[in-house]
């Protein structure tokens, strides 16, 4: 019988169906991993199994009786390593794996320090780990504090079920290796064990059962022994896309905008690539993979450790946003309420914040000009909004991504990073933005770099795309040879 | 029972929000306007030349230095050293004037610029070792306050010049001249924020950091300036003190830091940054000013005074977190 089982699960989020109907179910004694792409629902699903968040329908059953979110989250049945690292930087390993303090000696009022980090040996000893009960999780290795988090639920005695949504991504091989023989004894203690990775050969090095969600969806379950990587694959990307309806700009130019060379920053190492006028580049790989933290560092807003970049063929200056934009060159950045849009002010003081020679003289703005570009912008990109002056906070996704748009082109740039553009925006405003992008790219001669973790977006748009791991270019494809199975195999680190 | 009557406050807190929202100065000019109202009625010396003129005179202090207060939390920024900065640079006019004999104007140009220094310094200091403002500034004021005493070693600085202090005691038309310099600061803030180019960097510094940068602002720089801007206005404050009391006393500012966080913060600016406007602080510095002068003219106790004055700085404070949490939803 499953241990836990979870039966038409949908969950909505504004604009987007997280899981529509997706069942699973888990026996006990093994290991089941879920696989998918990003955003394909996973984190999702396995915050409603742990209670996190409460599903919009379906229903839960645990040991056969039927359960709901906060018995599952009371109860403690269901330890949970998230994705994340979330220890508490300033407290010690001992005092993470314990936190709240009830479960750490005998006493649930007072608590014994010394005992604390006596019975806490157990778990570092259990998981290999070589790091003291008294060391701040701050200054422990970050595969260590990944660890860590796998002992902080392994304190839980009474748990029947463990998820571990990716568990392995800074860990090393052996390391890995490590973690998986735990998994291994605890699958024969009978606990069951939910395994979430993006990496396949893992999935089968460990896995009993696997579950391939694709946007939302329940698209495959098996036993792993009657299946093999390519079933998978297939699973994950679905049908073949539809490619002619495709938005890649017609006849890029030979004419090389932005040429980087072996860059090296933080997350990233050694990477090297061209922009050419008037073509859209598209950077695929995982979340993680470096994608964006090389795009902001060529921006200015991180900074570089090493290497070098010509601009129409001159030095590049790094470090120093102000300049870059006034250079030609533009990030739109993938966190827009955050980073992107300024929430209070009006859709046209959003628009005038990047265009100061445009619209002010001496440092004053010029009222007629500010209010004639907001409005070009606003026609030209078509954005719905009740009138300039309306706050952008009350503007959809992808009308702000519009005002965005428009406000990057008003500056006129010869390169613009756009990266995850459609993320949170509907399917119709979606096709409005691959075709702005094209639009761009065909009639300004804009060279476009796209990053974008869904594929479908990546292989439409892009006349060649650049697949990045761990920080690294693992390889390059011009158009003939893009392949939506080949990239995907690319970005989850599987070697051609 | 308690969440029963919390969630109605709630209910009609948010209802009431959702009206001051759209018409965020309406509804603080219209408590004003309604203050004024009541407080025509408790009291027959309320509506009277000289009453007014007494009650312009102390809101011509806390309004300029609630100003340049309020220039800082647009951008989410705090100046807590604003009342060391006011004492020490009308300390440093006097020490120039009486002192050295130099020339009174020189002088009182001499303490402008010192608080333009030291403003600037907070926010250099604040954006170089990115640091907390509160902190930050809570430490310059006990420095700024020190360098005070070893001036004038607890000394008043009597004798300054007929020339200037007309400045700070005398009236045009009835108005008296520290209002006059108050309208003169409002006008030129107002149009700094709301008609050049920095201010618009104000508030976009305010509403997102990040964004701000992502935009090619140099949101150090628009930081620091501002706080060279309140530093200003703080020693303008504090020199025209001294000016009214022909005499520069080491205590002068004390007061004023917690009315130039509270005038803002009521007038509507968000202590978190990006909303509100200057217009909004000097509103809100006339509500306070009105209710002390009520308070004191209804007779109540000096003691209780300073306690209702606490009570609607917490109301403010209050309101502002409700507000807050309200546009986020």
């Amino acid at each position: 019988m499953a241990i836990l089982e979870a039966r038409g699960i949908t969950k909505k989020f504004p604009g987007v169906v997280a899981l529509n109907d997706v069942d699973l179910s888990l026996k006990q004694g093994t290991i089941h991993c879920i696989v998918g792409e990003n955003g394909a629902g996973k984190s999702t699903l396995v915050k409603i199994l742990t209670g996190l968040q409460q599903a919009d329908a379906g229903t839960l059953f645990i040991d056969g009786h039927e359960g709901n979110a906060h018995y599952l989250h009371s109860s403690e049945c269901i330890a949970y390593v998230p994705q994340e690292l979330n220890l508490f930087p300033f407290m010690t390993v001992a005092e993470n794996i314990f936190i709240p303090f009830s479960r750490s000696g005998k006493s649930s009022i007072f608590f014994d320090e010394k005992e604390m980090e006596e019975n806490a040996k157990k778990y570092l000893k259990r998981l290999n780990m070589t790091v003291d009960p008294c060391d701040i999780a701050q200054n422990i290795p970050i595969s260590e504090q990944q660890l860590l988090q796998v002992a902080r639920a392994l304190s839980r005695e009474k748990f029947k079920v463990i998820i571990l949504d990716e568990p392995t991504t800074s860990l090393t091989k052996t390391e890995t290796e490590r973690l998986f023989s735990i998994l291994n004894v605890l699958r024969e203690e009978g606990k069951t064990i939910v395994f979430i990775s993006h990496k396949l050969d893992e999935v089968f090095s460990i896995g009993d059962y696997v579950t391939v969600l694709r946007n939302g969806e329940l698209v495959g379950e098996s036993d792993l022994k009657s299946v093999d990587q390519n079933w998978i694959i297939q699973k994950m990307t679905g049908k073949e896309i539809d490619f002619t309806k495709n938005y890649k700009p017609q006849n890029p130019s030979n004419e090389v905008l932005l040429k980087v060379e072996n860059l090296s920053g933080h997350m990233f190492e050694d990477i090297s690539f061209e922009v050419r006028r008037g073509e859209i580049v598209g950077f695929a790989g995982l979340v993680g993979a470096g994608r964006s933290e090389v795009m902001q560092t060529l921006f200015g807003y991180l900074r570089k450790k090493q290497g070098e970049a010509y601009f129409n063929n001159n030095p590049w200056k790094f470090g120093n946003t102000s300049s870059s934009i006034a250079n030609g060159l533009i990030y739109l950045t993938e966190e827009r309420k955050t980073h992107g849009i300024l929430p209070f002010l009006n859709v046209r003081e959003n628009i005038g914040i990047q265009l100061k020679h445009k619209i002010s003289k001496r440092g004053v703005v010029l009222q007629k000009r500010d209010r004639a570009v907001a409005n070009r912008v606003i026609s030209t990109y078509s954005v719905k909004t009740h009138s300039p002056e309306t706050k952008i906070v009350n503007l959809s996704g992808g009308n702000q991504q519009k005002v965005l748009i428009g406000r990057a082109m008003e500056s006129s740039p010869k390169v613009i990073i756009f990266d995850e553009p459609t993320k949170g925006i509907d399917v119709n405003t979606k096709e409005e933005i691959y075709r702005l992008m094209k639009e761009l790219a065909e009639k300004e001669g804009v060279g476009i770099i796209l990053i974008s973790s869904e594929l479908e977006e990546l292989l439409r748009c892009s006349n060649r795309i650049i697949t990045m791991y761990e920080g690294k270019v693992n390889a390059r494809y011009e158009e003939h040879q893009i392949s939506q199975n080949q990239i995907l195999r690319s970005i989850i680190g599987v070697s051609n | 029972m308690y969440k029963n009557i919390l969630s109605k406050i709630k209910l009609t807190g948010s209802a009431l929000l959702n009206w001051t929202r759209k018409n965020q100065l309406a509804g603080v000019f219209g408590a004003l306007v309604l203050l004024f109202f009541v407080s025509c009625f408790i009291s027959p010396n309320f509506l009277t030349v000289y009453n007014l003129q007494i009650m312009v005179r102390s809101l011509a202090f806390v309004g300029i230095i609630a100003i340049g207060q309020g220039l800082l939390l647009l951008l989410g920024d705090i100046d807590l050293s604003v009342g060391a900065i006011a004492g020490l640079c009308g300390v440093i006019t006097g020490k120039f004037a009486v002192t050295f004999g130099v020339n009174p104007f020189i002088s009182i140009l001499i303490g402008l610029a010192a608080g333009v220094l030291m403003g600037m310094f907070n926010g250099l200091l604040i954006t170089m070792f990115d640091l907390n403002a509160i902190v930050l500034t809570i430490g310059m004021q006990t420095a700024y306050k020190g360098l005070n005493q070893v001036i004038t070693k607890g000394r008043t600085i009597t004798g300054f010049p007929k020339s200037i202090t007309i400045i700070g005691e005398g009236s045009i038309f009835q108005v008296p001249t520290p209002a006059i310099v108050l309208l003169i600061v409002f006008i030129l803030m107002y149009l700094l924020t709301r008609k050049t180019f920095f201010g618009r960097n104000v508030y976009a510094v305010g509403n997102s950091i990040e964004t701000a940068k992502m935009v090619g602002i140099k949101a150090h720089h628009v930081r620091i300036i501002s706080y060279g801007i309140c530093g200003f206005l703080a020693a303008l404050t504090g020199i025209l003190m001294s000016l009214r009391l022909a005499s520069a006393q080491s205590s002068i500012g004390e007061i004023w830091v917690l009315p130039s966080i509270a005038a803002p913060v009521i007038g509507g600016i968000a202590t978190t940054g990006g909303i509100g406007s200057i217009t909004g602080a000097l509103i809100g510095g006339s509500i306070m000013g009105v209710v002390s002068n009520i308070i004191v003219l209804g007779g109540v106790n000096l003691y209780w005074q300073q306690v209702l004055n606490g009570f609607i700085v917490v109301l403010a404070i209050i309101f502002d977190s409700f507000s807050r949490k309200f546009r986020t939803n």
